[in-house]
């Protein structure tokens, strides 16, 4: 008993006067994503990797538009975002205090043009995306000839609709197929 | 390596003697690795062989799984896997499989052989709607009571995973079982709690102040996660998933699935990263061993000691936000390794941390054994008989206290185990102070696993990658948990999705034996037995006190049982 007072006295008091004072976190710490909606490409990989889905990404044709959000709620702070993401737009940051008093408080949400396909002018990837693409393809081969670059701008469909007319009877005899 | 040799060879002779007495009824053998054996049997012989195995060749029944292989095969397959424990650790694993027929989908029971069984078949006619012939117990075990007879979720074609059917309604009707006499009246009340706060009910039936006997419903906070796993997640979405199991010893889970995955795709994680994982797992171990030692200060009214525990357990805690960036060791694992590596300031942090620790838990510990009270509340209390335990295969403290040294870091090395020092825990008092005990020493082995690791870190990468996955191989992975043995097994699939994992946590195998350690005891002492176990029902919710002689059911709240079980005046049984 004796050292149990002993113990008790030497101890002092533990109680931090949290939320009155900050709190310090581990340097390391993993809090609540960030998003930087200048970086984001909308390209899903964020989304794909997240284990709640806590990201999601929604595309639709009809509105031309791809919607990012991120549910604050199912966020479980695993940065798998941050690890995936090509340009840095999501990053786990020190902030722990989420709570909200609506559910809506808890949702970020973002919307980003699609580029159209300038052969049937169809919606088919997000434009920064593409830019992304385009870029990185640059930098790794230098500029590209008009005719790839204008062949990047089509969807999947008109590309391979170009294709197959390159490679047809016709195409084969212009010797269109090669690079 | 000597061990291998002499693990396979274990492995081997288990077969030999098995194949002498069953022979034809063997009907494939193939081996996964040099210490883990599949035997296919005859389903007509599968109770036998099970039996022998584990009665006659030192089995202990770590899983079963049912796996719906119609679309491979035709059949829904049945895998029993025990640890075969004869000789020297490191031990082999053995599984027996049979094949049940699409459209014949019945199989022998195998409890009336091995009790330990019982949950596994009660589980298996749930989720797969296998009828497990001869089984005494025809209850559920997982599904709610009011679940639409002719939905097996775990079958391929049942469901999608969102699918949740409309309750019926709020009724209780559960058939609890217990001894029958005439007019015996139950009167389901509820809800509350009473040891911690989770879901389950507890029915005891009492002789006055004495137990004689306990039931119990669980699984109310069952989620489905081995569906959901299968349909919408891919392989490293699993490895957090199966974090969720617990909130406490969630790690474990990963850890274990991880390996399961590893395992079945042929590959090793870097010596670094199991380091790492092992420095983890015992981190989680301190943390959960110093909230159950604190409940059971707690418990026997000794509440400074238990504020004490919990201001120490913090150092556990800060331990985890230093490595991982949570206070939980969770979101660090991928198959193939680890995500985040140990740095030379978070190593002396956590060595400093450790020191502290270390110092303090040998002070208070010593200071709550010598609580007068506290022998006099737990010694001889919630007696854990070693037969009923080698009857069930319960794991954990709750299984070494009972005198089996039975630990699978030791039983199955993985991780960095066979590279460090430490010794396996065992008590022979078989009651809430020997596994109280084994806690309290085991918290210091931690300590020092943590140390060896951490001061002896091998170099290299610590996330093997490139590597490729087989569809439908099979993998078994392990662990220690804190509250015992934690076994995974997966089939892969196609797409980079698991096509069947069924994890086992610790807990489930200590369910069962329960109801053994609940009799000849007093009310005022079933919050003890209860958290003695350390249980990890995702918290026990209802009590209701059934006495056998008055003929008369009464409905404990949770306060007051934990009142009664800490001060032990003014009974609650007493009008
Ligand atoms: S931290 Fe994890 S859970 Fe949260 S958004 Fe990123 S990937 Fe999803
Ligand atoms: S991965 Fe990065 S760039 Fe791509 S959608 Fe997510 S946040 Fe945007």
């Amino acid at each position: 008993m004796l050292r149990l007072l002993r113990k008790v006295v030497q101890t002092g008091q533990v109680t931090l006067p949290y939320p009155f004072a900050p709190v310090e976190v581990a340097p390391d710490f993993r809090g609540k994503p960030v998003y930087d909606f200048s970086r984001c490409l909308g390209c899903g990989a964020c989304a794909r990797a997240c284990p709640p889905q806590a990201i999601t990404v929604e595309w639709s044709a009809q509105r031309g538009v791809v919607t990012w959000s991120i549910h604050y709620g199912r966020c479980i702070f695993c940065g798998r975002c941050e690890e995936v993401c090509p340009t840095g737009a999501i990053g786990l940051s020190q902030d722990f205090e989420l709570a909200a008093t609506r559910a809506e408080d808890l949702v970020v949400r973002a919307e980003l043009q699609m580029a159209r396909c300038p052969g049937c002018g169809e919606p088919f990837a997000p434009a920064r995306e593409l830019e992304y693409v385009r870029a990185s393809l640059e930098a790794a081969r230098g500029a590209a000839s008009p005719v790839l670059a204008a062949r990047l701008q089509l969807c999947p469909r008109c590309r391979r609709r170009e294709a197959a007319a390159r490679s047809g009877p016709a195409g084969r005899r212009q010797g269109g197929g090669s690079r | 390596m000597q061990s291998e040799t002499a693990v396979s060879q274990g492995a081997r002779s288990v077969v030999e003697s098995l194949r002498a007495r069953f022979g034809a009824a063997v009907l494939e053998e193939t081996w996964q690795a040099p210490d883990q054996v599949t035997l296919t049997v005859a389903l007509d012989a599968l109770p036998e062989v099970v039996a022998a195995a584990y009665y006659d060749c030192g089995g202990w029944l770590a899983t079963v799984v049912g796996n719906d292989e119609r679309g491979l095969h035709g059949h829904f397959a049945l895998y029993y896997v025990l640890s075969m424990e004869q000789g020297q650790a490191p031990y082999p694993w053995l599984t027996i499989r049979a094949l049940v027929p699409g459209h014949r989908p019945q199989f022998p029971s195998v409890t009336p052989r091995v009790p330990a069984a019982v949950w596994y078949e009660r589980e298996l006619r749930d989720l797969f709607g296998l009828e497990p012939v001869g089984l005494p117990d025809t209850r559920r075990l997982v599904l709610p009571d009011d679940w639409p007879e002719d939905l097996h979720p775990l079958r391929k074609d049942a469901m999608d995973y969102r699918y949740r059917p409309e309750p019926v309604g709020e009724a209780e009707n559960y058939p609890f079982v217990g001894p029958e006499g005439e007019g015996i009246g139950e009167v389901p009340l509820g809800p509350l709690h009473i040891a911690q706060e989770e879901p389950g009910h507890f029915r005891l039936y009492v002789d006055g102040e004495e137990i004689v006997d306990a039931d119990y419903r669980l699984f109310y906070s069952h989620r489905g996660i081995e569906k959901l796993a299968e349909n919408r997640m891919d392989y490293d979405q699993v490895t957090f998933l199966a974090e969720r199991i617990c909130g406490i010893c969630g790690y474990t889970h990963s850890v274990a699935y991880a390996h399961a995955v590893e395992r079945a795709a042929g590959i090793e994680a870097p010596p670094r990263a199991e380091a790492i994982r092992t420095i983890l797992l015992e981190v989680e171990r301190l943390h959960s061993h110093l909230l159950n030692v604190g409940v059971a200060a707690h418990l026997v009214g000794f509440d400074t000691g238990f504020m004490h525990l919990f201001r120490v357990r913090e150092k556990a805690m800060q331990m985890a936000e230093i490595l991982t960036g949570g206070r939980k060791t969770y979101g660090m694992n991928l198959i193939g390794g680890v995500r985040r590596d140990i740095l030379k300031d978070q190593k002396d942090a956590v060595l400093r941390l450790l020191r502290e620790l270390e110092t303090e838990v040998t002070e208070l510990v010593e200071i709550l054994v010598d609580t007068p009270n506290f022998y006099a509340r737990t010694r001889g209390v919630g007696r854990l008989d070693p037969q009923i335990a080698r009857d069930y295969s319960p794991v954990g403290p709750n299984l070494r206290g009972s005198g089996y040294p039975r630990d699978t870091r030791m039983g199955h090395p993985y991780g960095a185990y066979n590279r460090v020092p430490w010794q396996v825990i065992s008590e022979t008092g078989c009651d809430v102070l020997a596994r109280t005990l084994v806690r309290c020493r085991e918290i210091h082995e931690s300590i020092g696993i943590i140390r060896a690791c951490l001061e002896e870190m091998p170099p290299g990468p610590i996330l093997a990658e490139g590597f490729s996955f087989k569809p439908y191989a099979v993998g078994l992975g392990w662990t220690e948990a804190p509250r015992g043995e934690n076994v995974h097994w997966v089939m892969l699939g196609p797409d980079r999705k698991v096509y069947r994992w069924r994890p086992r946590a610790s807990t489930y195998n200590n369910w069962p034996p329960l109801r053994y350690m609940f009799r000849g005891n007093t009310v005022a002492d079933a919050p003890l037995i209860v958290a003695s176990i350390d249980p990890c029902y995702s918290c026990t919710e209802r009590v209701t006190v059934v006495d056998v002689r008055k003929r008369r059911v009464q409905v404990v709240p949770y306060k007051e049982l934990q009142r009664y079980c800490r001060e032990q005046k003014h009974s609650p049984l007493r009008d």
